[in-house]
């Protein structure tokens, strides 16, 4: 028994050095960062003075109401098209494989030159969107210059990115439904809208659960894609800001760690519960 | 109508895209209210006449009639089937009850609610799953699950039942009570039965008949009896029957059936039962186990290799052309390995094959 336990410390022992190292710890320091100010050589206590700064800027709150607004507009949106396309290319299309490779292109390219493309597409003046909205009579707004226009151009682009990742990991889902169980539907004279809601849609469940919690995580997270858009701003006078944007800006731009490290513990918590929220809500959807 | 011929197969063929040819032109009857068994090794093609009388197949060629209409180029959901799939294909986020009323809510012919759940309820009762309306399949035995895709392949009411495999996921025991079962359910409601195995036993103890096939063909369309008394040929004799029939290569002379180590006068055998006149030559002569046993004027002496046990009965092995034969015997019978005996065979019940299996005596 003994020998037994000091055999699983030591093989656990590596997992257990590189989580602590770069899981546990970072976070704890973080927590403690967010009570200090000062630069990151010469960090001082200072209570919740930086909660209270954070709270009174109101560049922190545009940035937490464009990340929730982002995260509520762009996870379900995102996710809906993609189970519409996944079970459109699952069920139609002939040559799976080849729209299976299409649409995870865009998932093994850099964010940032997708983004960089995006913004010639998106360009107000000359841009492929705009032409081909001017093509049909349509309103053809300044998608990048406009600052009102920011966080809709962010939620398109976030969209349309999301989708690979989710079509690839529902196909897999589709994949693994018993080919039978829409035999026998089909047998009974089920229609296509029976087999989908009936069958396709309560099978897929547990991995619009996943897909769920790992968009919502990455919606929080936006970064990348702003940058790109934006040329390296978060649009025009800091109106397409997020919340690590905001993060990153007070790190390392206003070399206030300690803001930077409270807006994170924020952002931590504001993840935390979104995630608790949406697992109980698919446990309800999961028992019906 | 004819219900002699409720379900009619008529020179059936199918080639499949890769040019397998799996079904060689096949044609049956099944009585309407029978239970017929589709037997045959793994290949044979048994399950793809299944999936032809279901719809899930087209034929190549050849034409199927359900209760005299032909039904080649009608949709499964229009041929008033219902089918049970080896693996019951439940499905596993619905409960007992909401499965076995799927099929009666969805579609063009969809019941209210409380007419399906009142039909449902009336065959979960036939199939005494009541209590376990509300349990998920994945909480089920296999027995239970067995049960589920019986009540939900009958809510239709459909005309006639297809089931391919339903017991091969259950264990020996339970196997033997579900095939009881099932002979009595598909009887008291009276549908008509196609039940496709590769286990001759269940064949044999739960068919009206059994439609014997290997290579696309089919090799016997008989009562179950009779593959064992009078199989049509080489093939029969040895895939039906346990332990397995005994074969023996003979040369046919004049008078004479010239074997390995034995003789047998052709005045000896019965007359009667020659199929035709045979030239002389090789041929196979087949023995069930039971008809061939030890007596002191044994015509084989042979040296038993082993002695096996199975109940009121002992299977005695031995050793003739370099191929094991076997001979059942009685539990008192005192022989043991290593033994001499002289065994004698029961000319009336030994069976004649050309090299290719025809069968002539």
């Amino acid at each position: 028994m003994k020998t037994n336990q000091k055999k699983a410390w030591l093989y656990l022992a590596p997992t257990i050095i590189f989580v602590t190292l770069f899981s546990i710890y970072p976070i704890l320091r973080a927590f403690g960062m967010s009570f200090q100010s000062g630069s990151l050589i010469d960090l001082t206590w200072t209570g919740f003075n930086n909660y209270k700064y954070i709270f009174n800027d109101p560049e922190f709150w545009l940035a937490i109401k464009n990340t929730l607004l982002y995260a509520v507009i762009s996870v379900p949106v995102g996710l809906a098209i993609s189970i519409m396309l996944a079970w459109i290319i699952f069920d139609k299309v002939k040559h799976k494989a080849l729209f299976e490779t299409t649409f995870f292109m865009p998932y093994v390219t850099s964010t940032i030159a997708i983004g960089i493309v995006f913004r010639y597409i998106f360009n107000g003046d000359y841009g492929m969107l705009n032409f081909l909205l001017r093509a049909v009579h349509l309103p053809a707004p300044d998608w990048i210059d406009d600052p009102a226009m920011s966080l809709t151009t962010i939620i398109i682009f976030g969209i349309w990115s999301s989708l690979a990742f989710n079509i690839v990991i529902l196909m897999g889902a589709l994949r693994n439904i018993d080919p039978n169980f829409y035999t026998i539907a089909d047998m009974y004279g089920a229609s296509g809208k029976d087999k989908f809601w009936r069958i396709t849609m309560p099978q897929l469940v547990p991995t619009i659960a996943f897909l769920l919690t790992m968009n919502i995580i990455g919606a929080f997270k936006i970064y990348t894609s702003v940058y790109a858009l934006f040329n390296g701003a978060a649009g025009v006078g800091n109106s397409g800001t997020t919340a690590v944007f905001y993060i990153y800006n007070k790190f390392q731009t206003v070399g206030t760690p300690g803001v930077a490290m409270a807006a994170t513990v924020v952002l931590f918590l504001i993840i935390l519960f979104a995630t608790f929220l949406q697992r109980k809500m698919m446990k309800k959807i999961g028992e019906n | 109508m004819d219900n002699n011929k409720f379900v009619e197969v008529k020179n059936l063929r199918k080639v499949y895209d890769n040019g397998h040819e799996a079904i060689k032109n096949v044609s049956f009857s099944v009585k309407k209210g029978d239970l017929v068994c589709l037997l045959g090794p793994s290949g044979c093609g048994k399950t793809t006449i299944l999936n032809i009388l279901a719809g899930l197949l087209n034929p190549t060629s050849g034409e199927i009639l359900f209760d005299g209409k032909s039904v080649v180029n009608v949709e499964p959901k229009d041929r008033h089937i219902g089918y049970v799939f080896q693996n019951y294909a439940l499905y596993p986020h619905m409960t007992v009850l909401q499965n076995v009323m799927f099929p009666l809510i969805v579609g063009k012919n969809k019941k209210s609610k409380p007419e399906a759940q009142k039909i449902a309820e009336k065959y979960m009762e036939l199939t005494q799953i009541t209590e376990l309306a509300d349990q998920k399949p994945g909480n089920l035995s296999g027995g239970q699950q067995q049960r589920v895709a019986i009540a939900r392949a009958l809510v239709q009411e459909p005309k006639i039942l297809l089931m391919d495999e339903p017991l091969s996921n259950l264990d020996a025991r339970l196997r033997l009570k579900i095939r009881e079962e099932i002979r009595s359910l598909v009887k008291s409601v009276g549908i008509t039965t196609l039940f496709v195995t590769h286990d001759q036993e269940e064949a044999l103890s739960i068919g009206d008949k059994i439609i014997l096939f290997n290579d696309g063909v089919i090799q016997q369309d008989d009562l179950g009896e009779n593959f064992y008394l009078e199989p049509n040929n080489y093939f029969v004799a040895n895939f039906v029957g346990n332990p397995v029939i005994d074969n023996f290569k003979v040369t046919k002379t004049d008078d004479e059936l010239q074997g390995t180590d034995f003789t047998i006068k052709l005045a000896d055998l019965d007359e009667s039962r020659f199929k035709r006149s045979i030239p002389n030559g090789e041929y196979l002569l087949s023995v069930r186990p039971e008809n061939i046993v030890p007596a002191s004027d044994g015509i084989l002496n042979v040296e038993v290799d082993d002695v096996e046990l199975i109940g009121r009965e002992r299977i005695l092995k031995f050793t003739h052309d370099d191929s094991q034969a076997r001979s059942l015997i009685s539990l008192e019978v005192p022989v043991n390995h290593g033994d001499q005996v002289n065994l004698k065979m029961r000319l009336d019940r030994v069976f004649l094959f050309t090299p290719d299996g025809e069968r002539v005596y």
